[in-house]
This record gives structure tokens, C-alpha cells and sequence, in this order.
């Protein structure tokens, strides 16, 4: 087993969009990362798809100096903020219980819908807050990157906010939608 | 350098509460991908961008402070995320290109 301590940084960085689409035959949501800004309806069987939201985002990958070890992170949709919409949700819990200390919670989503079967493992999570923690001065505070598997079955009506470029421009506060 | 000297030498006005820190360079953006990727603990961040989205991204790399340019009217849920979580909002009414030109003055640069 490595001993190395890892000191983490970004590599194959890509600058693109991440897609929301959804289909007006089955009602599913799905999500992906794209290079360019695509805004196509398709069919797909009896799937008609249309995207319904289009945020530009980056994917990246993370490498330790030291010992060159990488992590991918394809499958790293992006990190969301929690606004303590329910109390009873999970993530909500443990931002209480950490805010003591000064840590944050962020919320990691994979792409749907594979994110819901093959979330994104614990180690990765764990690397990701390595890595902003050796980012940041934690003598002030931190930040927890958890899964957004523990938000469960209140996911539907999450408002929770994405760290996305979605929205930035209207100078008009909006009423907070569901998530997904 | 400390946001207080910062603020002192410019003028900034500050829209939230939150404890002087030091700074270290600047990083100029209106991309919350761009800092996520690019900005360094201790920056001071440059932008237009008002959206309350910029206090969890400027909470993530430990920016020093964001530093709305233009004049740009900051909405009253931004500050109070901000208020929540001690992240300095300033702002200015100088384009973001003058701004940085006084930064650059004072020593400060990209880092």
C-alpha cells in the first residue's frame, strides 16, 4: 500500500456543459457532460428527449504531485450546496453537526440516472475533500464532500443549489424550484 | 496585505460580515467553473457576477474576498449567505479593468 500522503492537484481539465435532458414519453431525467453547447430534441425508441437545462461547468481529474497516482472524476456531474431546505434530510442533519466546527458540507452528484445504482465511491469522495481542503486554509475552516445519496427519497423536492454558471445573469431573484 | 488595507486604499465598500484576512493575488473572473478551477486560498476575487451562487464557490477555494466591480446592485439573499458564512462581499463602482489596475498598483497580482 502507498504511503505517499498525497498532495492533489487538477489535471485533464475540460471546460464544456453539463446537460439536462428529459423525456416527454417516460418523464425521466438524464445527464451528461458535453463538449459543445447542445441544445438537439432526439428520439430514442419511444423516448423523446429535450434538454431542459444547460449549465457550463468543467470536468477534471485530480493527480498527486508527489507520486503522480490519478483519480478520475468523469463521473463527477458537480458539487451542490446545501440550503437547508428540509430539515429531516440527512445532508441538512450533518451540516448542523458540523457547523460548529467550521466545516462545510458539500454535496456530490454523479450523472443520472447511473448515479442512482453506481454513485460516486467513497474514496473518490474522500480524495475530493483532500483535495479543497489542500486548497484552502483549514485554520479558518473546511469542507466535507458527501454523496447525494443521502438526501434518499426528499431528492424530488431538494433546493439545493448547484456551483454551476446556470442562472447568473438575471438580476431577478427567482422562486426556488425543485432540483431535479 | 489584509482586506482591511484593501478596502482602506480603494475605497471598497463591504456588503457582509466577516473577519480581515490576508490577501494573496488576485484572481479575475465571471465564471464560477473558472475559480472553481483556477483560484488560489487567499485570492481576492474580481467579478460582475451578483448571483448567491458566488458565496458557496468563493466558500469551496477560500478566496479572501469577492469583490463585485461595475457598481452592480448585490442582491440582499447573496449578502445574507454570505452574513452566514464570513465571506467578505466588497464592492466598487470602477470597471472591473480599473480595478485591477489599482490592485496591480498596491502590489497585489495574479497568483
Amino acid at each position: 500500500m502507498s504511503e505517499c500522503r498525497h498532495r492533489w492537484e487538477m489535471a485533464n481539465i475540460q471546460f464544456g456543459f453539463v446537460v439536462f435532458e428529459k423525456c416527454s414519453h417516460c418523464n425521466n431525467l438524464r445527464t451528461y457532460f458535453s463538449l459543445e453547447d447542445t441544445w438537439d430534441e432526439y428520439r430514442e425508441g419511444d423516448c423523446q428527449w429535450s434538454i431542459v437545462e444547460n449549465a457550463q461547468t468543467f470536468r477534471f481529474d485530480l493527480k498527486c504531485r508527489d507520486c503522480n497516482r490519478l483519480e478520475t472524476f468523469e463521473d463527477l456531474m458537480g458539487l451542490l450546496y446545501c440550503t437547508s431546505c428540509q430539515p429531516e434530510c440527512e445532508v441538512e442533519v450533518l451540516r448542523k453537526k458540523f457547523e460548529a466546527e467550521k466545516t462545510w458540507i458539500l454535496v456530490a452528484f454523479g450523472f443520472l440516472p447511473r448515479a442512482k445504482t453506481n454513485p460516486i465511491p467513497q474514496h473518490k469522495l474522500d480524495i475530493l475533500t483532500d483535495y479543497f481542503n489542500q486548497r484552502r486554509d483549514t485554520s479558518r475552516s473546511k469542507v466535507k464532500i458527501v454523496s447525494f445519496n443521502l438526501i434518499g427519497d426528499l431528492l424530488s423536492r431538494c433546493r439545493g443549489e448547484f456551483i454551476h454558471d446556470v442562472g447568473m445573469l438575471s438580476q431577478e431573484p427567482e422562486e426556488r424550484k425543485p432540483l431535479l | 496585505m489584509t482586506t482591511k488595507d484593501v478596502i482602506e486604499k480603494i475605497g471598497l465598500r463591504s456588503l457582509s460580515k466577516f473577519e480581515h484576512r490576508d490577501v494573496d493575488g488576485v484572481f479575475v473572473s465571471d465564471m464560477l467553473s473558472d475559480v472553481m478551477a483556477g483560484a488560489k486560498s487567499g485570492n481576492l476575487w474580481v467579478t460582475v457576477q451578483t448571483h448567491k451562487s458566488i458565496v458557496p464557490a468563493a466558500n469551496l477555494v477560500d478566496v479572501s474576498a469577492v469583490i463585485i466591480t461595475s457598481g452592480k446592485n448585490v442582491p440582499q439573499e447573496t449578502i445574507d449567505l454570505a452574513n452566514q458564512h464570513n465571506i467578505a462581499i466588497l464592492s466598487t463602482d470602477l470597471p472591473s479593468f480599473e480595478l485591477v489596475g489599482k490592485l496591480y498598483g498596491l502590489g497585489l497580482v495574479s497568483s
